[in-house]
Order: C-alpha cells, then sequence, then structure tokens
C-alpha cells in the first residue's frame, strides 16, 4: 500500500501518545490563553462566540463585528494551535467561533500582536501607506497579515490578494493595505513565539488536552468533547439527537442570526484522527474533519483543477476551520467541493458504534438537505480516486464575485478521449436543482461520440432538460440554463491546444 | 520645519486604527444600567398599521420597555426636505422593516427574545415596488424638475443620426462597516447627549430635539468617528439616535442602539436606482446636437434627500461633454422601499452613466472609437465651455487630460492589440474605454456651503480645532490639522483635531458634497488668522526694542519653524508656546471661531439656471476588461486614473480617496446589486449575498496620476475637493464592457444595462449571438 501525508495541518503533539483511557481526569472548563493570560471557560460561557467574549467580557473592543457571518473578517484573530513545532497560528473569524471549539489553544487578538506601546511592523506599515481610512476592517487587516507572516506565506502581491481574500475593505480600494504589506517584506520581524513564548503554555496544554471534557452548564445543557473516534461514536450513539460541530462555520452563522444553539452538542476538534489527509493507493483518503486548507494543500500538485476551485472556495479564515465532512454534511446544492467529489465517483465511509459503511456519494443525496444517514452514524471519511493522466476535467464555478461567494452556478465535468472519441463520461451540476445531479443523459449521449463542437453544443442541449434551476438572489433561471448550455462548449475549447486566454 | 500641507503625513487616527485602540460608538464603555436598544418592524411593504402586541415582550425579565409612535406624540414627523419621514410607523406602514416598535431591555439576549415576541398586526394593501409601477400608478414624490437649454426638438428632428432607448443603472448599498449606532446618555435639564455615527451632527441634534419636544439647546450631539458613511449616514443616522435618546428620555438610564448588518441593509436607504429615457440627434462625426433625458429615479417610500440628489442628476447629465441642445428632466418615483439616500456621487453618477452609455453607443453605431466620439464631444477651453444650466466650465483642463491620458495608457497600441486578440480568442472578448468626469463642487442647496471652526490655542502652543467636519476615513481632521499647523508654522503634531460637537460648532452642514475640507478647512484658517493677527499685535509689542530703535510693527512678526520673529531682527526668536504663554499673561484671547461661506455660487431650481459649483473637479480613466464569451464572468485587467484635484493638501490621503472611490465605483457598474422579492424584502442583505468588491477584484495594473494644476487658487490652498469625483471614473469599466460586447456583434444595439453583471453580460452576449451567424456563436 502506497502512502503519503500530507503536512498541511501537522500532527498534533499529543498525538503519538496511546489512547487514553475511560479513566482519565474530568475535566469541566474549556482551558484557553488570551493575549497569554490563562482563562478557564465553564458552563454556559463555553457556547458564547468568540468575538462576544472577547468584546463583551474582556473589553477587547478591537475586534469589530460586522457581518456577524464570515463573510467580512472584520473580526479576525489568531488561534493558536500545538503541533510538533510549537504553536501554529491560523486566522480565523471569531464571530463564528464558539469557545467550547477552542480547548487547549492561545488566541492572539489585535491588542496582543505587539508589546504594550510597541507596534507590530505591520501595524507600522499600515500606518506609513495609508493602509486605514476608516479603521473598521483594519484590526482584522492587521490579523490576516499577522497569521500569514507566521506561516511565511509571502509578502508578495498575489500571496497578498489570496491571502486577504476573506478581509473586506469598503474604503481604500485595498491598494494601499497591499502596499502596506509588500513593504513589510518576508523578512520576519516579529514572531508571536518570541511575545508569548510557547514552552508554559504547550506544557499546560499538554496536561490537559488529555483530559474527559464536558462542558456543562450543569442544567440540560452539555457539550462532549471527545478525544477519540471510539468515544465520539458512543456519545452519539447515547444522544443521536446531538449537534456535531466541527468548524461551526454553518451552525455559527445560524446561531448570529437567530437560531437557538442545540442543546445537546458534540465538538470534535479535539478528534484528530479524522484530521489527516493521506494519498492510499492512487485515491486520496480525507478524514472527515480535516480542513479545507489541509485538502487544499494535498491537491495542490495532485489536482490542480480541484486545488483552484478550493482557492475560491470561501475565504483563509473559513478554510482554516471549516471541514469537508462539514461541507458534505450541510448538503447544500451549492457546496463547491460536491460536482468534482461526484465526477470522481467519492465514497463516503459512515460510522457507527455497530460498525461501518460505504456509500458513493452519488447514492448519497435523497433530496434537499436530505441524504442517507442515520442516527448514530457520523460521517468519518471521504476516499476520492484521482483523475487518470487521461482524463479531461472541468471545475467551474460561477460566482456574481469571483472570491468569497457562494455558487450561482457550478459543474465537473470529466471526459476519457480515447483517439477523437470520447470513451467515458462524468458530469455533475449544482446549484441547478435541489442537490447536486449528475448528469446522465448528457453523459450517455457522449460516450463514443467524436469529442468536438458541435458534439458538445448538442450535449449542452440535453443538459438543459436535466436540470431545474430556479431564480434567487445569485441568478435567474435563465442565467442558469443558459450557463449549463455554455460550460459544455466552453470546456471543449478550453481543451483545444490553440485556445487563446488572457 | 517645511510646511505640513503638501505632505503625505498619515491619517491622524492610523496609530489607533491598527492597534484596535480607535473607539466606535458599540466600543464605548457601557455605564452602569446602560439599555440595549432594537426595534420590531414592520412585516408587510404597505398596509394599515393594526395593532402592536408587546405585552408578552414586556413580561420577560429584563425587558424595560416598549415604546410606539404613540409615546412620541406630536412630533414623530420629521425630514431634511419635506417633513414627511416618520420616526415610528403611525397609522400605516410604508416599508418592509419601517420601525414600528422600540424596545428597550437590560441584555442583548432578553432585547433578542422581546423582538421575537412582538406582534404587529397589518392588514396589507398593494405596494409599489418598482419604478415602472410608480410610472404607471402615476406616484411621484415632489415636482418634476428641468434643466434645458436650446431647441432639442428641432436639433433632434435635423440630425443625420438619431438614436434612443431606456436605460437603467441599479441602486447600491453604502455598505459602511459600521452599521447605524448611537448612545444616548440622559442628563441634567432634560438634556441629552447622543453619541452617534452621523455625518450630520447639527442634524441628529435637530431631529433629536424635535421628535422628543426639547428646545435643541438641550441636546448635544457627538461624532467622534464612523467607521465609513458613504452618505449612508447624512439623514439616516437620525431614526437610530432617536432611538437610543428615547429610550434614555423615558428611563433615565443611557440607550445603546446598535443596528446589525442585517436589518441595517434591509431599512435603511440607499443610492437610487434609475430609469432614463434617452434620445440623442449627432453627426457624422459623433458630434451630439441635442439630447433628451427622463430621469426616473426609485425614491422609496419618503422625501429623504431625492430632489437633492435629483438635482445633482439633472445638473451632472451633461458629464463632462457639451451639448448645444439638451433638455433633462427628471422625477422621483414613490416606492414602498426605504426612502434612498446620499451616497457618494449622489446622483451624479446616475445622470453620467447615461451619458456615456450614449456615447458608447453613438461610436458603435458610427463604428468610430468611442474615444474619438468623446473627444468630439469634450468641453473646450475657449469655446463649447458653458453647461446646459449655464455655469462656464472655467479653468477646463479636460481635453488636455483626455489627450494625455490616452498616451500614457498607451490606449491606441492596445486597442489593436485587443481588436487582435477578439478576433483570435473564442474563449474571451476584451474592451477598453477611456471616459471623463467632471464633478461639480458645492451643495446645490446654497445655504449649506458654510462652515465654522473653533480654534483654541494653549498656552505651550499646543492647539485644539473644533469644525463641524465628521470623520469617517477621509481624512478631514488630518488635512485641517495641516492647514493649521501651517498657520503658525508649528508642527502638526502640536495640533489636534476633536471630535465633532454641536457643543463646539453650531448649525452646521453634513459632512458632505466632498466639500468638507474646503468649508471646515477655511473656516479654521480664518480663526486662525484671527489669533495670529492678535499674536502679531502682542508679539510686535513684545519684540519691540526701544534701545535697537525697534519700533513695534505686527507687519514685521513672522511665524516660522515653530518660532516668532521681527524679520527686522530676525535672531531674536521666541518660541510659538512661550508666545502663547506671554500673551496670555498680557490677556490677549488665544481663541477664535472662524466663519466661512462659500461665495459667487447661486442656483435658481425654477428656471434651471446659476451657476451652483464653486469649481469642478475633473479627471479620466481608462479601463480594460476581460469577458468570458460563455459564462459573462468579467474581469478589470487595468485602470489608468488622471485626475486634476489641485494642489494636494495630502497626497497620501488624497491617493487613497481617488482609489477607494474609484474601487467603489466599480462594484457599483459591475456586482453589486439589491435584490428584491415580489413582497418588497430585501433579498440581498449581508456580505453573503450582496459583494462589494474583495481584493482579488482590484485591476492587475492600476495606475493612478495627479494633473499638476495650481490654478484653483480661490479654494482653501488651490486644492480641489477629492472625495465624491473619483466614484464616477469607474464608469470607465462599464463602458470598457459595454465596448467588449461590440465584439460579439458590432452591428447589433447592445442593450447592457448598469451593473455589467456576469448575469447580465451574458444575457446581452446570448441575445447578440443570436443575432450573427451559428459559425461566429461563442
Amino acid at each position: 500500500m502506497k502512502k503519503r501525508s500530507f503536512s498541511a495541518v501537522p500532527p498534533t503533539a499529543g498525538q503519538t501518545i496511546s489512547l487514553a483511557k475511560q479513566s482519565e481526569p474530568m475535566r469541566d472548563y474549556a482551558l484557553i490563553y488570551i493575549n497569554g493570560i490563562r482563562r478557564e471557560i465553564r458552563g454556559s460561557e463555553a457556547r458564547l462566540s468568540l468575538s462576544d467574549f472577547l468584546r463583551r467580557r474582556l473589553a477587547l473592543i478591537g475586534t469589530k463585528i460586522v457581518c456577524s457571518e464570515g463573510d467580512c473578517g472584520a473580526c479576525t484573530v489568531l488561534v493558536g494551535r500545538p503541533t510538533e513545532q510549537g504553536l501554529r497560528y491560523l486566522a480565523v473569524d471569531s464571530c463564528i467561533q464558539f469557545l467550547f471549539q477552542l480547548d487547549c489553544t492561545h488566541i492572539v487578538t489585535i491588542e496582543g500582536v505587539a508589546k504594550s506601546g510597541e507596534l507590530s511592523s505591520i501595524q507600522q506599515a499600515m500606518i506609513d501607506c495609508n493602509g486605514s481610512q476608516c479603521g473598521f476592517c483594519t484590526p482584522g487587516f492587521v490579523m490576516t497579515m499577522t497569521g500569514m507572516s507566521e506561516n511565511d506565506c509571502g509578502m508578495h502581491t498575489e500571496s497578498l490578494k489570496y491571502g486577504l481574500t476573506g478581509n473586506l475593505c469598503r474604503c481604500t480600494g485595498y491598494t494601499a493595505i497591499i502596499e502596506a504589506g509588500l513593504s513589510v517584506g518576508n523578512e520576519q520581524q516579529d514572531r508571536l513565539a518570541e511575545l508569548y513564548p510557547p514552552a508554559p503554555l504547550l506544557a499546560d496544554f499538554a496536561k490537559h488536552e488529555h483530559d474527559d471534557l464536558v462542558l456543562s452548564d450543569g442544567q440540560h445543557r452539555s457539550i462532549r468533547c471527545p478525544q477519540q473516534l471510539a468515544m465520539a461514536l458512543q456519545c452519539l450513539a447515547d444522544n443521536p439527537q446531538a449537534m456535531i460541530v466541527s468548524g461551526a462555520t454553518d451552525i455559527g452563522v445560524r446561531v448570529n442570526k437567530g437560531l437557538q444553539l442545540p442543546d445537546q452538542l458534540i465538538d470534535l476538534n479535539r478528534l484528530d484522527e479524522l484530521a489527516h489527509v493521506e494519498l492510499v493507493d492512487g485515491k486520496l483518503v480525507i478524514g472527515a474533519r480535516a480542513s479545507w486548507t489541509a485538502v487544499e494543500a494535498a491537491y495542490r500538485d495532485l489536482v490542480p483543477e480541484f486545488h483552484r476551485v478550493l482557492n475560491v472556495f470561501g475565504a483563509p479564515q473559513i478554510r482554516n476551520v471549516g471541514t469537508m465532512g462539514g461541507n458534505l454534511i450541510n448538503a447544500s446544492p451549492i457546496a463547491d467541493s460536491l460536482p468534482f467529489l461526484h465526477v470522481m465517483e467519492a465514497e463516503l465511509e459512515l460510522s457507527s458504534t455497530t460498525g461501518k459503511r460505504t456509500v458513493n456519494i452519488n447514492n448519497f443525496y435523497q433530496g434537499y438537505k436530505k441524504f442517507d444517514l442515520q442516527p448514530g452514524e457520523l460521517l468519518t471519511k471521504i476516499t476520492v480516486p484521482l483523475p487518470e493522466a487521461t482524463d479531461l476535467l472541468g471545475l467551474y464555478k460561477i460566482s456574481r464575485r469571483k472570491d468569497l461567494d457562494i455558487s450561482s452556478f457550478t459543474a465537473a465535468i470529466k471526459l476519457r478521449i480515447e483517439g477523437s472519441k470520447i470513451a467515458q463520461a462524468a458530469i455533475a451540476f449544482g446549484a441547478v436543482g435541489p442537490i447536486v445531479l449528475r448528469a446522465r443523459a448528457t453523459e450517455t449521449f457522449l460516450v463514443g461520440r467524436e469529442f468536438t463542437e458541435d458534439t458538445m453544443r448538442e450535449a449542452g442541449e440535453i443538459a438543459v432538460g436535466e436540470v431545474t434551476p430556479i431564480g434567487d438572489v445569485r441568478g435567474s433561471a435563465d442565467y442558469r440554463w443558459q450557463l449549463t448550455r455554455n460550460i459544455l462548449v466552453k470546456f471543449f475549447l478550453e481543451n483545444q491546444p490553440d485556445a487563446v486566454l488572457v | 520645519m517645511p510646511p505640513s500641507v503638501g505632505r503625505s503625513l498619515p491619517h491622524d487616527a492610523a496609530p489607533s486604527h491598527v492597534t484596535g485602540r480607535a473607539l466606535f460608538i458599540d466600543d464605548l464603555p457601557q455605564v452602569a444600567g446602560e439599555l440595549h436598544v432594537g426595534f420590531v418592524g414592520s412585516p408587510i411593504a404597505s398596509g394599515k398599521l393594526l395593532s402592536v402586541d408587546y405585552k408578552q415582550a414586556l413580561a420577560i425579565p429584563g425587558v424595560v420597555g416598549c415604546y410606539t409612535a404613540a409615546d412620541v406624540g406630536g412630533h414623530n414627523i420629521f425630514g431634511l426636505i419635506v417633513a414627511d419621514d416618520p420616526f415610528l410607523a403611525e397609522g400605516e406602514v410604508l416599508y418592509v422593516g419601517q420601525p414600528v416598535v422600540v424596545v428597550a431591555a437590560e441584555t442583548p439576549e432578553a432585547l433578542a427574545q422581546a423582538r421575537r415576541a412582538i406582534k404587529i398586526e397589518c392588514e396589507a394593501k398593494p405596494a409599489i415596488l418598482t419604478i415602472e409601477q410608480a410610472i404607471r400608478e402615476n406616484r411621484f414624490l415632489g415636482p418634476i424638475r428641468r434643466i434645458a437649454r436650446g431647441k432639442v426638438d428641432e436639433n433632434l428632428a435635423a440630425a443625420q443620426h438619431r438614436l434612443s432607448g431606456t436605460f437603467t443603472s441599479g441602486g447600491q448599498e453604502q455598505f459602511y462597516l459600521e452599521s447605524q449606532a448611537a448612545v444616548a446618555y440622559p442628563g441634567e435639564q432634560g438634556q441629552i447627549v447622543v453619541h452617534s455615527s452621523t455625518q450630520n451632527p447639527t442634524e441628529i441634534q435637530a431631529v433629536v430635539a424635535e421628535v422628543l419636544g426639547l428646545g435643541q439647546h438641550q441636546v448635544v450631539c457627538i461624532c467622534k468617528r464612523m467607521g465609513g458613511a458613504f452618505g449612508g449616514k447624512e439623514s439616516q443616522a437620525s431614526i437610530p439616535a432617536i432611538m437610543a435618546a428615547l429610550v434614555a428620555q423615558k428611563t433615565g438610564r443611557s440607550a445603546r442602539v446598535i443596528y446589525n448588518k442585517d436589518d441595517d441593509m434591509c431599512v435603511t436607504g440607499k443610492r437610487h436606482e434609475y430609469l432614463t429615457r434617452w434620445e440623442v440627434g449627432f453627426n457624422d462625426a459623433g458630434q451630439v446636437l441635442a439630447v433628451r433625458y427622463e430621469f426616473f429615479s426609485n425614491g422609496g417610500a419618503t422625501t429623504d434627500l431625492s430632489p437633492s440628489v435629483m438635482e445633482r442628476s439633472l445638473l451632472h447629465a451633461d458629464n463632462c461633454y457639451y451639448f448645444p441642445n439638451a433638455e433633462f428632466t427628471g422625477k422621483i418615483c414613490f416606492t414602498n422601499l426605504p426612502s434612498n439616500t446620499a451616497f457618494r456621487g449622489f446622483g451624479g453618477p446616475q445622470g453620467m452613466a447615461v451619458t456615456e452609455n450614449v456615447l458608447e453607443s453613438i461610436a458603435q453605431y458610427l463604428g468610430m472609437d468611442s474615444l474619438e466620439v468623446r473627444q468630439a464631444n469634450v468641453y473646450g477651453v475657449e469655446s463649447r465651455n458653458v453647461t446646459p444650466y449655464g455655469q462656464v466650465v472655467d479653468k477646463n483642463h479636460l481635453p488636455e487630460i483626455f489627450t494625455k491620458l490616452a498616451e500614457t495608457s498607451a490606449y491606441k497600441a492596445r486597442r489593436t492589440e485587443i481588436e487582435e486578440f477578439n478576433l483570435k480568442s473564442r474563449l474571451q472578448v476584451r474592451g477598453l474605454a477611456l471616459t471623463g468626469i467632471k464633478f461639480g463642487i458645492s451643495f446645490t442647496t446654497k445655504f449649506l456651503n458654510q462652515g465654522n471652526a473653533l480654534v483654541n490655542i494653549y498656552t505651550d502652543g499646543t492647539v485644539q480645532v473644533s469644525t463641524g467636519a465628521t470623520e469617517m476615513g477621509q481624512g478631514v481632521n488630518v488635512k485641517i490639522k495641516q492647514l493649521v499647523a501651517d498657520e503658525f508654522a508649528i508642527d502638526p503634531s502640536c495640533v489636534i483635531v476633536m471630535a465633532t460637537s454641536t457643543e463646539k460648532n453650531i448649525n452646521t452642514s453634513p459632512t458632505a458634497a466632498s466639500a468638507s475640507t474646503d468649508l471646515n478647512g477655511a473656516a479654521a484658517v480664518i480663526a486662525c488668522q484671527e489669533i495670529k493677527a492678535r499674536l502679531r499685535n502682542f508679539a510686535a509689542e513684545h519684540l519691540a526694542d526701544s534701545e535697537s530703535g525697534l519700533v513695534a510693527s505686527p507687519e514685521h512678526i513672522c511665524f516660522e519653524d515653530g518660532h516668532v520673529y521681527d524679520d527686522r531682527q530676525s535672531r531674536v526668536r521666541v518660541p510659538f508656546g512661550q508666545l502663547c504663554d506671554d500673551a496670555r499673561r498680557d490677556r490677549v484671547d488665544l481663541g477664535a471661531r472662524g466663519f466661512f461661506a462659500t461665495p459667487g455660487i447661486d442656483f435658481n431650481r425654477e428656471t434651471g439656471r446659476g451657476t451652483p459649483f464653486f469649481y469642478f473637479t475633473q479627471g479620466a480613466a481608462v479601463a480594460e476588461v476581460v469577458i468570458d464569451r460563455l459564462t459573462g464572468e468579467m474581469r478589470v485587467l487595468r485602470s489608468d486614473l488622471l485626475i486634476d484635484i489641485g494642489e494636494s493638501i495630502n497626497p497620501g490621503i488624497d491617493r487613497g480617496q481617488i482609489i477607494g472611490g474609484y474601487i467603489q465605483g466599480m462594484g457599483w457598474v459591475t456586482n453589486e446589486c439589491l435584490v428584491y422579492n415580489d413582497r418588497g424584502e430585501l433579498l440581498s442583505h449581508s456580505p453573503t449575498t450582496y459583494k462589494i468588491p474583495a481584493i482579488t477584484d482590484i485591476p492587475a495594473v492600476f495606475n493612478l496620476d495627479l494633473f499638476p494644476n495650481a490654478d484653483n487658487t480661490h479654494n482653501v490652498a488651490s486644492s480641489k475637493a477629492v472625495g465624491e469625483p473619483p466614484l464616477m471614473m469607474a464608469l470607465a469599466v462599464w463602458a470598457a464592457a459595454k465596448n467588449a460586447l461590440s465584439y460579439i456583434n458590432g452591428k447589433a444595439e447592445n442593450d447592457l444595462m448598469l451593473p455589467a453583471t456576469g448575469e447580465e453580460l451574458l444575457r446581452v452576449m446570448t441575445t447578440l449571438t443570436s443575432k450573427t451567424e451559428p459559425a461566429n456563436v461563442g
């Protein structure tokens, strides 16, 4: 068996330690450091969003709230999690992170990026380059850039644009902010490790990370934070109605918009065994809790076409916490990853205390937000074959704005051409019906035909008959029909050797 | 010490911004007992308000009060131009979300629970939701407005060529990041202090007094800063401020209102959507002989600022082009939507967009490059330089700006390259356009063109300045700081511009119309000069030296490098701070109030003629776009901007205004879409569904140059206003998109509307393609 691990998320420090026993000490608080200060979060407080906790309880008002839905980045903070290399800090939207997700982390806010009375080089650059106008988005930009700098993302125009897609600014037109990043350059001056020596924090985390963690409000509400899969499945079996939370990029938004957070929760953030991405026998095996950042890193070289789609999936802050499993179970017909997974015939592993079963993704979804997951079952693994070298693959995400937007239309086209003929065809469309759908009639039409523009044009007309789009805030039904019609021709033209593109 | 004017000092709050220490409304510390205030709005767009039941809400622990129009009394209606804006709905509801009940609670959780528990019963009436429907049903706000000159009918009839059509431009959400917010603190003698995120503290003071039944002397409004405004807080910061003030008055406790983004977007006004019927006659050279535009704006449910917005549309319908015969009329449509309001450009963009569309259509019709058409029509320097309303376009640099920008942007070479590309690429099509702007600076409402400033000097020579200008990120504070520092020849760090307060500056105009530095800066300079005159007299006596025969002579007193001296004995230099201390001991007043009123402007609304503007800010932009022929996705490849902003007080700040305004304009012309359902509910009410430009949307190549120009001598420091004009330079992006589509099918008129979203572009391309031979499809 060929195996290769991807290092987007380094294994956690404690990973080598054998499974904890049920006899591990019980802990009833989340252990969180904020700007170097130790906090124990208990009871119903654990249900607060990080941003509410920062602003309302700690008066750290530098973290700003604009949208409460992870779409503007004004609330960006850094979350440091222990890894073998020390604390690794990633930018997250604090408005859609709950405290209970953050056990054994160090949170750094805008108030904590420099010594009191001093400025970090990024802060200074933002002043010097006129990177702030009204100033409301500024702390978020500083935090995201600090995170980029911590992770050595490189401060050049393209990396800055990529890294800052999750931060909206209405005043500057961004140019001055990019200039600020460029002026800092790649020479690392400030490291959070210098400001917050990691050793004492890591030691404290190591002491506590194997505790059996249950955050209860003392009455009827509780959050279980299992550390092993077996325990997670047992929690679920005990309480099949409990909501599973991992990245919270969806439930976080819904709670901010008025939904009551369910009483019973199972948090998967300590469940490292589901966080890995591995290449096994030519297939990517993705733990359901692997973040999009990890998945993106794995696909960078393996399937650049999918990587390109993942690049415009949410924003870095979202990809750092959002998981593939969450995306699949959220079951939205506009989920960006789904068309690809459909044409690749991805297999989903569903686990429960009674065993495991595997379902092909094409059979998993049954209707709008309806899918084949039984009570007590947890999505644990996604196995995705890689395209063959001879496959032509085209993935399309059409949205109003290129980045950080929800799709108006998605498509995946995979054709295998033998000679001049189409030997195999797999086509999936999203946002044109209640679920992502395979265009079976179109596929059947294509197989055996010459790969020509006329063929693809005809196929487009057939595809139009297979989709059932509606008009909504992201576009009219006519628009979606026209995109369905055109996308196959676009795929053909893109695959011509003389295609002319900017 | 060199003068600070002309230097790129950082924004005065930049160190606070980058450390998170800059306080916005919701960052103000809560005082004991402070209440969280929210509201519940109308569930429907139009109807009779039957009942409001908040009994259950009041029963929730922590809920302190619920208030409706009945609790407000006779002062529930206000308005800047026409008093038709209810604070709380009374009798009828006018739009979805219109505030009906104000709720006050001790915690945000209790407030949220209370809002859910309130029941509002209405009897629905048919709603008017679109401009077309308002036109059909003849529902307009206010009278028709008109500006005209020459013989339009005759010249249209006689023209070699004629085109006509209907053009629509969409609304735009301001999308300031700090939503509407206010905190009110009750005081003695019925006083209320309101901290508001407002461009218009005097208006907040006035409406709070009016609605609460107080004298204006009992209300103080303070605005330290706004987290963006863009016009959206010129009139519409009022309702949240009144809510907070009402609760403070009723309960005697401080009260805080912070709209969340969704509520803010759903219930506050935006840039007016426009529908325009246009008709143009022109000759073979592309020169316009006559135009007629009939503007219809979507005003929303109340008047708000709509008449002034429409006025500016009419005054900018010519954009920067000479139309010998022109008739512009404007009607404001009543609709059951939140009242539309100010947004950067204030009607100017909507007027100018129509003309840029017309010129692009003319070029396409004649098979000319649109730059030639624009150059054939641009205002002249000696002749063809009078606007349809009769103002001379004085000191006009537009022809030069067009020529220079065409050169520096390599317009012609790129045109050739694009044409070659478009012949070859089956997947993409590129377009290029150069458009100009000429934006009139001054409020068109004459009385608003005034400003006052308070300058106080302390005995160490440091200075506090207060003006009516509010800081929303545009950098007015640092510019005023520079002007003041230079008056006394002291270091700018010795000057602080204070929070805007109606206690210090009275009867101020909103921070709007791009004119805040002009008006308030000029007033500050006048105040400084008054103090300087006193200091000169004092210094002359102080430095007089009977032994050396130096007779006191104020004309010889110089302020330089933080010191004061007599230029006949320049080695005796008194530090400025020392002089101030000495002056005080000699009972010299070190404070002054300056007042400025813009001279020489006037406009007659009835005749549509006059000189409404003090001067024009001018410029041009070239944009190049690439569009996916099969999906309609568009990218801006390059933008080149050239703008005349006179002698910049702070080039770093102004650069930020220009680029920021341009990108905001790009949002308006490309991706920003307000989508309503048939019940009048806004569906695009958060950044998930409403897409302002992100960092990846900015042009890959982006050049900005300032046009050197020192001839605007009648304005403060020979500068020119910069706030709004750059937004309209983004019309180049829209025109480039329209130009690109002409390569799909140059023969059929393309009816591209604004914004040019991917969906809109695909719609037009699909239509154009269906009119060509199948071989050319794609």
